[in-house]
């Protein structure tokens, strides 16, 4: 079927464009001020530890062996020391990609979801209160400041009220209590996941309604529509069965189209939050000057920009046949 | 779309009527088009909207000159008032209260709104210019440089311009303000030339590109004289845009703490208050550059929807 | 008693200009097996009268008159739960192959299999799938090609899927709108030569719309002329081609070219049609017809019988 064929024409496309990426990086690293061991090298090591992460890294070759060099860790996933945590990079960023997974993707797909859900029931309702309630909602939503929305809602929901807790993704005293059951730890990540993903979902989610809206609108004014109505169809069937599954294919190319923006927001709501992901990470790195880990998770987020536009891109092939075929 | 055929002294056919046009009526037509395009866009309410709160913006962006001659304790960075010296509430000295250090909070906000204009609008100026050549050039060259250009954009759509800017204080330490101005425009052309290699695509076909090749233009000459008057509306819709994205993304810059030390932006204002554990107990602290910053890019949305519809008559309400 | 009797119909549509009277005082009968085609020119109304019987007017459309009586029964006295039962069961539409008629994102077997379906809800999907087979057989569709999407399907296969799609719920009265306007010559022929056969086979009523009168004389037996909102000739095609008594008719005919017979001088009419808003008050040919006298202009034109069954609307044609 063609669709696998559009599948690995997309992979090839996105490991092009990583590799543009992991090599323009490499190059504005060595074009920066300063050397890069110093960048690599945490000063506080030991000689015989800073001789083996040198030769490790090819930071004594020349430039185009260092390129082999670093193509292969990155492979290999030797990304160096961090230097504020003395660990292996890749044991920091190992553990902090799922949190940021978990907040990410459970952001998108809900403010998707109610986004379309909503945006097609305004266009249902045009010109009625309901629909300008919502498309004024959705406007003051997401224009609002993201660091300043989150703090908000800490203050509100956190401080004031104490529904939620003000910062991070556990509490130390469930998941350190050796009798406490998985249950009570999810159920512990996901109070702690309230806010944030509140958060993300009231930035996105209006974006969303408002484009679905105006695609039900120009939906609605087909010729199958027509044909559906002549058919005896009812209006309900003919929203949700013919125009809908037509007028979503645009959220979803645009859900693809803002990943990168997404990922701001991502890293952002991270920050206030304290929520231990890889974007809270690359804030901290840089504030530290902790280039190893800087620079792996400036990659690895790349990295999960460009896989959720191949997930993306497959979920549209998936919904409109006239890709596939 | 209107078409503006330039009178640029070819002798050609008439194409489809349209006539070789004196330079004087080529004017009247820009101010017949412009007031026609005014009336439609008063009819919008959001437009109006978006348009009186962009003038008070701006008024509040001049007027930053005034507090510091009134009295230097008013300075936005270094006015401190010899009485105070803490977070304190509104007052009838201070409008908005002090921050920290005792600095004003109401000129501090004035100011805000001065770096907003300046970082948004030389921004947005510059992605626009990069994105309208870009996506002009890519349309029209077609081929190899169409595929490298429209490559380029791709890659650099993908990668998130506020990380691309953290990466780049880390490695150049901190960035002056134009720094940050000029990184922003680097990274947001490609959501532009997009649309405009796409416009000047669909343009490439007119009968009156053809004739101006026929008469001997060069390649030039057909892109700035024949292809960008027509592209310019989109790109102006396309700066409103760019404009918030430029505008929000220095404010996460300062707030995250990687701003300009030396100027005062909203979004610095709010990592004032974060950092300094202010956030729970100085509500006149927190709450105005936050709503300046939404505010502003409200009112930018608003004016690009709002000129949309004088550009797109399809979006135009019926009866 | 006649399948379908229409009464004095007159539909409008309010526009930001005002009403327009799209159809005014339009009478006719249609028999059981048999086919009535409706000719004339864009914007007189033809496509608004098969909407109206199908009852699928805009929202701005209304019936400001008459009567639409199918089988005995006043369609326009009946409710929307009323009209969606009958629609496509005893009056179902065939569409333009140009138009978007099929939804792109479902399977063609599922959009005809639907149709059965809301009118035998109890029916199971399989045997509603197995009838869209016969279907497919019916009108000459490849059975393998059932579960294509409509992108896949040819200008002509789509035509055909659509025609199915019409005859699905076993329908007494078939209105066909354009159907083979985009088409090309030779698809054409065929498409009309198969609606030809169906008809005959299953004994069904036609209403052909279209704008070209050779198709029109082709497939049907009677033939209504219509002209800015007003049926201006009605009678049997052999009638209305052999003796063409309103100067419209005349000069439509006189428009189209001819294998046979003498060559002749084509005609075009000049002008154009008039205003539907406020329509003149005498004959609304007037001001384009070659025979006009002052007492057109006056007062409305009366119906004058030819024949029995052959009548114009014009008071100077006998002349």
């Amino acid at each position: 079927m063609d669709l696998w064929r559009y599948i690995s024409r997309r992979l090839v496309q996105i490991v092009i464009i990583f590799f543009v990426i992991l090599t323009v990086l490499f190059m504005v690293f060595r074009l920066a001020p300063g050397d890069p061991i110093t960048r690599m090298v945490d000063p506080d090591m030991t000689p015989e530890d800073a001789a083996l992460l040198i030769s490790q890294l090819g930071l004594d070759q020349p430039l185009h062996v260092q390129y082999l060099y670093y193509v292969k860790n990155f492979f290999v996933g030797n990304f160096g020391d961090s230097f504020h945590y003395g660990q292996p990079v890749l044991d920091i960023i190992k553990h902090r990609l799922p949190n940021t997974i978990l907040l990410f993707t459970t952001s998108i797909i809900l403010s998707a979801l109610v986004g379309v859900f909503l945006g097609k029931i305004a266009s249902w309702h045009k010109g009625k209160k309901i629909d300008s309630g919502m498309t004024i909602g959705a406007l003051v939503t997401h224009t609002l400041f993201l660091p300043w929305l989150a703090l908000l809602l800490i203050w509100i929901f956190a401080y004031k009220l104490g529904w939620f807790p003000i910062t991070g993704m556990v509490s130390e005293d469930i998941w350190l209590d050796p009798t406490s059951g998985l249950w009570q730890k999810a159920l512990d990540v996901g109070h702690h996941l309230v806010l944030p993903l509140g958060t993300l979902f009231l930035f996105h989610f209006g974006s969303y309604l408002l484009i679905m809206r105006s695609s039900m609108l120009e939906t609605l004014k087909e010729d199958y529509i027509l044909t559906a109505r002549a058919k005896g169809l009812t209006e309900k069937v003919i929203r949700n069965r013919h125009a809908a599954p037509n007028a979503a294919l645009p959220v979803v190319t645009t859900v693809g189209l803002s990943l990168a923006f997404s990922i701001n927001g991502g890293a952002l709501t991270e920050t206030v939050f304290t929520w231990p992901g890889i974007g809270r990470e690359l804030v901290f790195s840089v504030s530290q000057n902790d280039y190893p880990l800087a620079q792996a998770t400036f990659l690895l987020i790349t990295l999960v920009v460009l896989i959720s536009n191949l997930v993306v891109d497959v979920l549209y092939a998936y919904l409109d046949p006239r890709i596939r075929y | 779309m209107r078409i503006w055929i330039p009178g640029s002294g070819i002798k050609r056919d008439t194409t489809k009527g349209m006539a070789e046009e004196k330079p004087q009526r080529r004017r009247i037509h820009w101010i017949a088009n412009f007031q026609e395009g005014w009336s439609i866009y008063k009819q919008n309410i959001l437009g109006r909207i978006g348009l009186v709160l962009l003038v008070i913006f701006a008024l509040m962006a001049l007027s930053s000159f005034i507090p510091p001659l009134i009295d230097p304790m008013y300075h936005p960075m270094t006015g401190v008032d010899p009485v105070i010296s803490s977070s304190t509430g509104p007052s009838l000295k201070h409008w908005l209260g002090t921050d920290f250090m005792g600095r004003d909070i109401l000129s501090q906000l004035l100011a805000g709104a001065r770096i907003a204009f300046m970082v948004g609008v030389s921004a947005a100026f510059m992605s626009i210019f990069l994105g309208t050549a870009i996506g002009m050039i890519s349309g029209y060259m077609g081929k190899f440089v169409d595929t490298f250009l429209m490559r380029l954009a791709e890659v650099i759509m993908v990668m998130p311009t506020l990380l691309v800017t953290l990466i780049l204080a880390a490695l150049f330490g901190q960035l002056s303000i134009w720094a940050i101005v000029l990184v922003i425009a680097l990274f947001r052309w490609p959501g532009v030339s997009r649309v405009i290699r796409a416009q000047t695509l669909s343009l490439k076909q007119r009968p009156f590109i053809e004739a101006a090749k026929v008469a001997g233009a060069s390649h030039f000459r057909i892109i700035f004289r024949h292809i960008m008057p027509n592209v310019l509306p989109l790109s102006f819709l396309y700066m409103t845009f760019r404009v918030t994205s430029a505008i929000t993304i220095e404010a996460a810059l300062a707030f995250l703490g990687f701003g300009d030390p030396s100027t005062v932006s909203w979004g610095m204002m709010l990592q004032w208050v974060w950092k300094t554990g202010h956030m729970f107990k100085a509500p006149y602290w927190l709450l105005p550059p936050g709503i300046c910053i939404s505010l502003i890019t409200l009112s930018f949305y608003m004016l690009g929807r709002a000129m949309d519809e004088v550009l797109d008559p399809r979006l135009r309400r019926e009866g | 008693m006649a399948l379908l009797e229409v009464e004095n119909l007159s539909i409008g549509y309010s526009t930001k200009k005002g009403f327009l009277k799209a159809v005014e005082g339009v009478s006719f009968s249609l028999d059981e097996g048999r086919s009535l085609g409706f000719v004339g020119e864009s914007g007189c109304g033809k496509t608004t009268l098969g909407m109206a019987l199908m009852g699928l007017l805009p929202p701005n459309g209304s019936i400001t008159g008459g009567k639409i009586i199918l089988e005995g029964e006043d369609l326009i006295e009946k409710s929307e739960d009323e009209m969606r039962k009958i629609r496509w069961k005893k009056i179902s539409m065939i569409f333009q192959a140009a138009m978007n008629a099929l939804n792109p994102v479902k399977r063609v077997h599922d959009q005809i299999a639907e149709a059965i379906l809301t009118h035998n809800p109890n029916l199971e999907k399989e045997e509603a799938l197995r009838r869209v087979a016969k279907l497919f057989q019916l009108v000459g569709l490849p059975e393998n090609r059932m579960r294509d999407y409509p992108h896949q399907y040819s200008g002509g296969m789509k035509q055909r899927a659509i025609i199915a799609m019409a005859l699905s719920c076993n329908p007494r009265l078939i209105i066909a709108d354009e159907p083979t306007t985009a088409l090309d010559v030779i698809v054409q022929h065929q498409i009309l030569e198969e609606t030809k056969n169906l008809q005959k086979e299953l004994e069904l009523s036609i209403i052909f719309i279209s704008h070209d009168i050779s198709i029109v004389a082709d497939v049907c037996d009677t033939i209504g002329i219509m002209y800015a909102g007003q049926l201006v000739e009605y009678g049997s095609r052999e009638e209305v081609f052999d003796n063409p008594m309103h100067y419209y008719t005349r000069a439509l005919i006189s428009s189209y070219p001819t294998l046979s017979g003498q060559k002749r001088q084509l005609l075009p009419i000049p002008g154009e049609s008039p205003n539907l808003i406020e329509p003149p008050l005498g004959c609304r040919f007037c001001d384009r017809c070659d025979g006009s006298g002052d007492s057109c202009k006056i007062g409305p034109p009366e119906w004058v019988d030819i024949t029995p069954t052959h009548r114009a609307l014009c008071g100077l044609c006998l002349k």
